[in-house]
């Protein structure tokens, strides 16, 4: 035992000389410490070396303590000993000419999911579109119950959402702010998209994230139809993947539209020959759409019976991914410069 | 859900190809998540008879089977299961052919001859394992006796089909089409032919309908609201059996595990229509009831705080006030909807049974399953809403099978407690309004017909073309509203019909964004700058918090997060930029500069709407670890914001020392992140006096805590209030013809006189009508602490003419007589 008291004695002693006083506070004196773990020994010492066991972790507690308050100290009296700087001033005193603050010749970059964003958003201003950014702390109302799902809706089950303790929603769909949108630029004509940080409680892989993108659309104006949904999301993927594409829409399920539909497009890698963005089957399935429900449009303070729209909502992670040929879904949100300078 | 495509056949009485089927599904139904051959999957199995046994001389756990196919043939296989008899049937897969429990896994195993302990084994005799129709494994299953030799295993277990698997998303509201008649009927419909429910199913049903007092069944609902109809009949005289093949297969194929007779009927019709029933053992309800009695009683009603059950499955499970069970006068014996009891399950001893069809509420079976954490196939039904109308149909249905299948007769009243029937809904639909809705042209007739295909009834109120007015079948229980029966007609008709047709509207533009122009103009300045836009989690670990020096109490904490590194929402961008900024130094990069663009949020600070304020800021960090930069790194920081400010044109930016600024009425997110700087080299950024963000270099903590060189310093400024911004935008100075002069002045002052000030007073001096000058430092240096030596170049451009070197020595010492006055 008094063996491995003189070592940590002398580790210590090295850590003194190197570590930071949290870093010393945390190896040494925390939950976990080592020294607290001397501590919590204690009564596995026999009786008789108990006494003299006490006194010897008591003295490495003590050593550590005093050396934690001296590197306080010293950062202490280190930033005391630092003058104010001229925050007018374009550079520091003294500074030699060719070290003085400049633009450095780096690479610089855009993120990839930013200028994606930045494409598909100029692509719908020109239609006509107003863009409204999303939140990422919402309330129940929002996130549900304002897009017609009652509380204990199986249909929740479908977003693994994130809470916070105090009971506010990580958004899990850029839907949450078709109510906040319906009110701000009602009455219609509505045309606006929506952009935004979702997040879904799930397993991250090379292709799932919990932090993903999303830009939600809605259009709501007299007589507007399915039809004029499948042409207006075509109209903006064929501009937006510069190439002509064939269509499909399918049934889903959303409480927030009826008809609830699933827009699916022929793969525009392949020309619908099979690839393995498309899985070999030549279709892309992109998106959740629909025709906006009557009690969204209703809670949204808009007359169905007058009105009515569609809305949809397009990922935009895996987009940027394909066209980018990144295959890890992960290294979007790493920040790591060697591979975002690539971008 | 899974569909068999026989099952299609036989309720629609069409022959469509599996193709044809699968577009169907998807365009009309909902995703098909794969399908499954399983006449490949049972490929090269046959009914084998045992006809020789004789014990492996090498290995005490083989035995050395002799088998048939029936034409005289004779098959050595060697078997781990020593307890099969010569005349036994048994499922037996040639060689060249897969295990079934493997097919089309990742480890499909092909079955060889090989010798076993030096015994040629050609073939494998089945477990009901391998068989993928049980879980035992240990022994070889014993088919029935009556089976044919030599004949295909699929052919007689009727397992020639092909399993069809939809994904459950598009049927979350659809009770009905987690029914096999449910699928039919649309399937039915797609192909424009009417769909006829079975006569049991229409109405209130047919089948055994005898009532008897034979025996008394008391019911009471205790819970109304959750259960809003409980049937119970009891049968008696029933013989549990093992179910005929045509019932265990149907079952397999639906991807449900037979048990007996009175278990797999009531499967049975879960699978038909969606709707799950229970059976309960009669003797055993009454027999642990502790208020013994000769009849049985049930009570619906919530559980109580603590109570237990055993459940079917073997586990022993407590209940609390939110569960609703079925019990008798005393005991739950099943917790409703989802699992039966252990102590009251049907054996192979059962004579008489309770039969129960029931409605639970579908969002309290979704709630006790989630927090009972049991999964079950009643639970996934009844989740999806049905249909309480069919309870007594389905029923009747089941007594009728049993009686046909294991010689139960009704026994007792049907004790049916429905107070409150669910009527048909009518629902009136505007043909124009449904045209207008989908892009179509349906005439009323082609509207209808799609509706009658699925059931619908069309009740002739409106005689007009414009309207009609239909009855929704029952169990529909997701139509409600108009839209709802226009997602049936556009689907039935089919997307693919509707033509695409861009909206007409008026040629207005899309209002501007003023956050998001900024953020773009930034982005192109910081990039074309050599700065790097990184994109990172909004959550943060506890740790990173403490180490960036600020306040983990401010942030808001999630309730399932992922992991304790994910646990919190960030409070400020500049904690996950000191993060990042650690481990690019780690990838040994040596300089760089990086922003983000984000929200944080602060607890306690909330916006109009008594939501957590979300304000886009931006956070720049810029480092180095290269000799390249010399004095305090706030400075290079200030370059790059400097940047900014001078290529949007916005003009006022002033920078005020942190420590020896006023730190009252700060706003919260300003606040929270001032600890990570260092007071002395950090400044606010204000506009007109607005504080907007803080620059500087991290304190020496911070950068110790993130192993950051020395040579680091950040930036988070509000870009809302940038964004708002009036910015300059008028030609100040005309610009002369004629050539400007200047001149190198150099001013000692006192330290703490700010480089500001001089510039002001210079400009002040020499700023006129016609006059405009130029300021830019060319040093600063200071010997003593007290002084500082501050070199200017100043450039005066005159309108009119260029000013003469004594005009400018003039200027210069009404210059230096300002400069002097300030302490």
């Amino acid at each position: 035992m008094s063996k491995d008291i003189s070592k940590i004695l002398k580790q210590i002693d090295d850590d003194i000389h190197t570590l930071t006083s949290s870093e010393l506070k945390q190896k040494y004196l925390s939950k976990k410490g080592i020294v607290t773990e001397l501590f919590q020994n204690i009564k596995n010492i026999p009786n008789e070396e108990r006494k003299e066991y006490g006194i010897k972790i008591n003295g490495l507690k003590k050593l550590v303590e005093e050396n934690i308050e001296l590197r306080k100290n010293d950062t202490q009296t280190s930033d005391l000993d630092e003058k104010n700087i001229d925050p007018s001033a374009p550079f520091d005193i003294n500074t030699k000419t060719g070290k003085r603050p400049h633009i450095l010749d780096l690479k610089g970059s855009k993120h990839p999911l930013m200028k994606e964003l930045e494409v598909i958003l100029d692509i719908f201003q020109r239609m006509g579109f107003d863009v409204m950014e999303s939140k990422q702390l919402d309330d129940d109302f929002h996130m549900f119950e304002s897009l017609n799902f009652p509380k204990g809706h199986p249909a929740r089950d479908m977003y693994d959402t994130f809470w916070t303790e105090d009971g506010f929603v990580l958004p899990a769909h850029t839907s949450t702010m078709q109510n906040r949108a319906l009110r701000r630029y009602g009455p219609p004509p509505i045309r606006v998209v929506l952009p935004g940080r979702c997040f879904r409680n799930e397993a991250t892989d090379a292709s799932h994230e919990h932090t993903f993108y999303q830009i939600e659309g809605i259009y709501v104006d007299k007589g507007i139809s399915l039809a004029h949904m499948q042409a207006t999301i075509k109209e903006y993927l064929e501009k937006y993947l510069e190439t002509e594409l064939e269509i499909k829409v399918q049934p889903s399920y959303f409480p927030f539209t009826e008809p609830d539909t699933e827009f699916v497009i022929s793969c525009p890698f392949c020309k619908k020959k099979g690839c393995s963005t498309c899985g070999f089957s030549g279709w892309i399935e992109l998106m959740g759409c629909g025709m906006i429900h009557p009690n969204v449009l209703t809670a949204g303070g808009i007359d169905p019976n007058k009105y009515s729209g569609f809305a949809w909502g397009v990922g935009l992670d895996r987009l940027t991914l394909i066209k980018r040929g990144i295959t890890d879904i992960r290294k979007l949100r790493d920040g790591d410069l060697n591979f975002l300078k690539q971008l | 859900m899974k569909l068999p495509i026989s099952s299609i056949k036989e309720y629609t009485n069409l022959d469509i190809p599996l193709e044809e089927i699968l577009h169907i599904i998807a365009t009309k139904i909902g995703e098909v998540e794969g399908y499954l051959s399983w006449e490949e999957m049972y490929k090269g199995i046959y009914i084998a008879e045992i006809i020789n046994k004789e014990d492996h001389p090498d290995a005490e756990k083989l035995a050395i089977y002799k088998i048939t196919l029936g034409k005289k043939d004779e098959i050595q296989v060697v078997a781990g299961d020593k307890t099969l008899e010569i005349g036994d049937k048994v499922a037996y897969i040639q060689p060249g052919n897969i295990v079934p429990s493997t097919y089309k896994t990742s480890e499909e195993f092909v079955i060889k001859a090989v010798k076993m302990r030096g015994i040629l084994s050609n073939g494998m005799l089945c477990s009901e394992r391998e068989l993928n129709i049980g879980p035992d494994h240990t022994k070889v299953l014993k088919l029935d006796k009556g089976l044919t030799v030599g004949e295909t295993f699929a052919k007689e277990y009727n397992l020639n089909d092909t399993v069809i698997e939809i994904e459950n998303k598009a049927l979350t509201n659809r009770g009905d089409l987690f029914g096999i008649i449910g699928l039919a009927r649309e399937i039915s419909a797609a192909k424009s032919k009417p769909f006829t429910s079975p006569e049991w199913y229409k109405g209130e049903g047919v089948g055994v309908s005898k009532e008897s007092d034979k025996y008394s069944l008391e019911i009471s609902n205790q819970s109304q609201a959750l259960c809003p109809r409980y049937i119970g009949i009891v049968l008696d005289n029933v013989k549990v059996s093992q179910s005929p093949v045509w019932l265990k297969s149907i079952l397999l194929k639906s991807g449900i595990r037979p048990i007996n007779s009175i278990v797999d009927i009531t499967n049975y019709l879960s699978i038909l229509v969606g709707q799950p029933l229970h059976a309960f053992d009669y003797d055993k309800v009454v027999k642990r009831d502790p208020k013994r009695s000769d009849k049985a009683h049930i009570t619906i009603r919530l559980a109580k705080d603590g109570e237990t059950i055993q459940t079917l499955d073997d586990n022993l499970v407590t209940l609390d006030s939110n569960t609703l069970v079925i019990a008798d006068s005393t005991n739950p014996i099943a917790i409703a909807g989802i699992i039966g009891g252990k102590d009251t399950e049907i054996d192979e001893n059962t004579q008489r049974v309770i039969l129960e069809c029931a409605n639970f509420d579908r969002f309290n079976v979704r709630k006790t399953s989630m927090s009972l954490g049991i999964f079950t196939d009643a639970a996934t039904r009844f989740t999806k809403a049905q249909n309480p109308n069919q309870c007594l149909p389905v029923i009747l249905y089941a007594s009728q099978l049993i009686n046909e299948i294991s010689k139960g007769e009704i026994a007792s009243k049907i004790v049916d407690i429905y107070p409150e029937y669910i009527e048909q809904r009518k629902i009136s639909l505007s043909i124009k309004k449904l045209n207008a809705h989908l892009g179509t042209k349906l005439t009323k007739e082609e509207v209808l017909t799609i509706l009658k295909n699925i059931e619908y009834k069309d009740i002739e109120e409106d005689s007009t073309d414009e309207y009609i007015t239909v009855l929704v079948p029952s169990f529909r229980m997701d139509i409600n509203i108009a839209e709802d029966v226009h997602e049936d007609i556009g689907r039935i008709y089919g997307y693919e019909n509707i033509k695409p047709v861009l909206p007409k509207r008026e040629l207005t533009a899309g209002k501007k964004n003023k956050v998001l122009s900024i953020k773009s103009e930034i982005r192109n300045i910081l990039s074309n700058s050599g700065a790097n836009e990184i994109d990172t989690y909004s959550f943060v670990s506890m740790d990173l918090i403490k180490k960036s020096e600020q306040d983990p109490n401010l942030a808001y904490s999630i309730k399932n997060a992922l992991s304790p590194e994910l646990s919190l929402m960030r409070t400020s961008l500049i904690t996950s930029m000191l993060s990042k900024a650690q481990e690019n130094i780690q990838r040994n990069i040596p300089t760089f500069c990086m922003y983000e663009f984000n929200l944080a949020h602060q607890k306690g600070n909330m916006d109009n709407f008594e939501l957590p304020k979300e304000q886009w800021n931006m956070s720049l960090l810029f480092t180095t670890k290269e000799d390249i930069l010399e004095g305090n790194p706030y400075y290079q920081v200030k370059r790059y914001m400097e940047k900014i400010f001078s290529t949007l044109n916005i003009l006022n930016i002033e920078y005020l020392l942190v420590n020896t600024t006023s730190q009252e009425n700060l706003p919260v997110w300003i606040k929270n992140i001032l600890p990570t700087f260092n007071p002395k080299s950090t400044a606010y950024i204000t506009h007109k006096g607005e504080i907007i963000g803080v620059i500087g270099e991290f304190s020496k903590t911070v950068k110790e805590n993130f192993k950051l060189p020395n040579f680091t310093a950040g930036v988070e400024i509000d870009i809302e209030y940038l964004s708002k911004v009036e910015r300059e935008n008028k030609v100040v100075y005309e610009s002369s013809k004629y050539p400007s002069i200047n001149q190198d002045v150099t001013l000692q002052l006192p330290r703490r006189v700010e480089y500001k000030q001089i510039e002001r007073i210079i400009l002040d001096t020499i700023n006129t009508r016609d006059r405009y000058a130029t300021v830019e430092c060319l040093d600063i240096y200071s010997k003593e602490d007290e002084k500082r030596n501050i070199t200017v170049r100043i450039e005066i451009e005159h309108l009119e003419k260029t000013l003469s070197t004594k005009e400018f020595n003039k200027i210069v010492k009404k210059i230096l007589v300002k400069t002097s006055k300030l302490e």
